[in-house]
């Protein structure tokens, strides 16, 4: 084969969103030649705090997907204990067995090459559904989460007006 | 990155450190390896891995027993895949020679997306490895001499030989999940098969253990052979048979954390 196989089936999944796309968000490239960088709009759950917003992330692909796993980072300014102040996305199925920093249940779902930027985008529109505090990545969203929600929805109504502006 | 807000700032910050660079070593002695071994490398006359020992008498004199029955070995590259792509390497190459053992093969290996489909496997991604292994199978089964050098090509590119893997690694998970209630005592801990399945068994570079080599050697009805080379007593490396009263036909020598292949 004249090309790694990770390119292969990202424009597979690409043709396969574009010609059938799935509830909740959009995808597409950032730039048409780079089939490794990749841009999602997701917009906000609906009976979630984040309900109303367009939040923009992009997909960072490694030459050995399927293997290994993408990076994910919001672009739109986001508050979520599992994400990380500059937009980082920390979930465990977006790391591998065996890369335990983060101190993720053992039993938590993990990166398998079975995974596609569908399930990926499930798990993580889940997330914003339903935070997970054991394993915060942006501490002080987790602590008002627990401790101060008024202050967290506060917050999140913030971000999600913003992401409004933003799209217009 | 911080664990749980209750810590102490400070410490976390060097946790975080180490962290990284374990993680950092990692990633540079995968790299080192993968430039220096072959996925799958020649055969090599058995007195290659005598060589390896001159200096330890407990694993000298077990590779010189060793060398009583098997004539070759064919190293892997030690990635966490080893089993994985020492099978079907060992198996692949077999069937180039026995032509019906290879139909049944294909026909078996042509069914087993549906029936992971079936177990609940995403179509979309199980799809996209079903067809390059069976590529791969088709590749090779010319059943010619050109077959072999074909075989060996295959296995060294690394996205062909890495997605026989992972679908290999789908076929034993189908496998335990669907026998789950047998396989289930087999697992130590409390986690349910499926779990041990996403842990253990699904993900690349994950090492494999006995109920590896079972869920595998069910799976495809092809008997397999571990020789294992390690500090216990005696002069020789313990054979095991999956299943018992099989006869092999894969042979394949373990040393810890690592598969090879046996030519008899």
């Amino acid at each position: 084969m004249s090309e790694p196989q990770s390119t292969l089936l990202l424009r597979k999944q690409l043709a396969e969103l574009n010609k059938n796309p799935v509830e909740g968000f959009s995808a597409g490239l950032i730039d048409d030649n780079d089939i490794y960088r990749w841009e999602v709009l997701i917009i906000g759950p609906p009976d979630t705090l984040y309900e109303g917003g367009f939040f923009k992330a992009h997909l960072q692909f490694p030459k050995e997907y399927p293997l290994r796993p993408p990076r994910m980072k919001f672009i739109t300014e986001i508050w979520h204990p599992n994400i990380e102040k500059n937009g980082d996305v920390c979930i465990s199925i977006l790391h591998e067995p065996g890369d335990d920093k983060w101190g993720y249940e053992k039993a938590s779902e993990r990166w398998l090459p079975v995974h596609t930027v569908e399930t990926i985008l499930i798990s993580v529109i889940s997330m914003l559904a339903d935070p997970n505090d054991e394993s915060p990545a942006n501490v002080d969203a987790a602590k008002e989460w627990r401790e101060s929600y008024t202050e967290f929805k506060r917050k999140v109504a913030r971000c999600v007006r913003k992401s409004q502006e933003e799209c217009l | 990155m911080e664990n749980k807000p209750s810590q102490q700032k400070p410490a976390e910050n060097t946790e975080v450190n180490q962290d990284e660079l374990i993680l950092q070593q990692q990633r540079r002695i995968e790299k080192e390896i993968s430039e220096s071994i072959a996925l799958v490398g020649e055969k090599e006359p058995l007195q290659s891995l005598e060589r390896e020992y001159l200096e330890d008498e407990v694993y000298l004199s077990k590779a010189k027993t060793l060398g009583q029955k098997y004539s070759y070995i064919r190293r892997t590259r030690p990635d966490g895949n080893c089993f994985f792509r020492a099978f079907s390497y060992a198996y692949l190459e077999r069937l180039i020679d026995i032509k019906d053992e290879f139909e049944k093969f294909r026909e078996l290996a042509l069914k087993s997306k549906d029936n992971l489909v079936s177990l609940g496997f995403p179509e979309f991604t199980v799809e996209d490895f079903h067809d390059t292994f069976m590529e791969v199978i088709d590749k090779v089964g010319a059943g010619t001499e050109a077959s072999r050098l074909e075989l060996h090509k295959l296995f060294n590119e690394q996205g062909y030989s890495d997605y026989v893997v992972v679908y290999l690694r789908l076929i034993a998970s189908g496998q335990l999940q669907r026998e789950a209630d047998f396989y289930q005592h087999f697992i130590e801990g409390d986690r349910t098969v499926t779990e041990f399945c996403h842990q253990e068994v699904e993900p690349m570079y994950k090492e494999s253990d006995h109920i590896h080599i079972i869920a595998m050697s069910a799976a495809l009805g092809t008997g397999v052979q571990v020789r294992y080379m390690d500090r216990g007593a005696g002069t020789e490396a313990t054979a095991h048979d999956f299943p018992e009263g099989v006869p092999p036909a894969v042979h394949l020598l373990y040393r810890p954390g690592h598969y090879d292949i046996l030519y008899p």
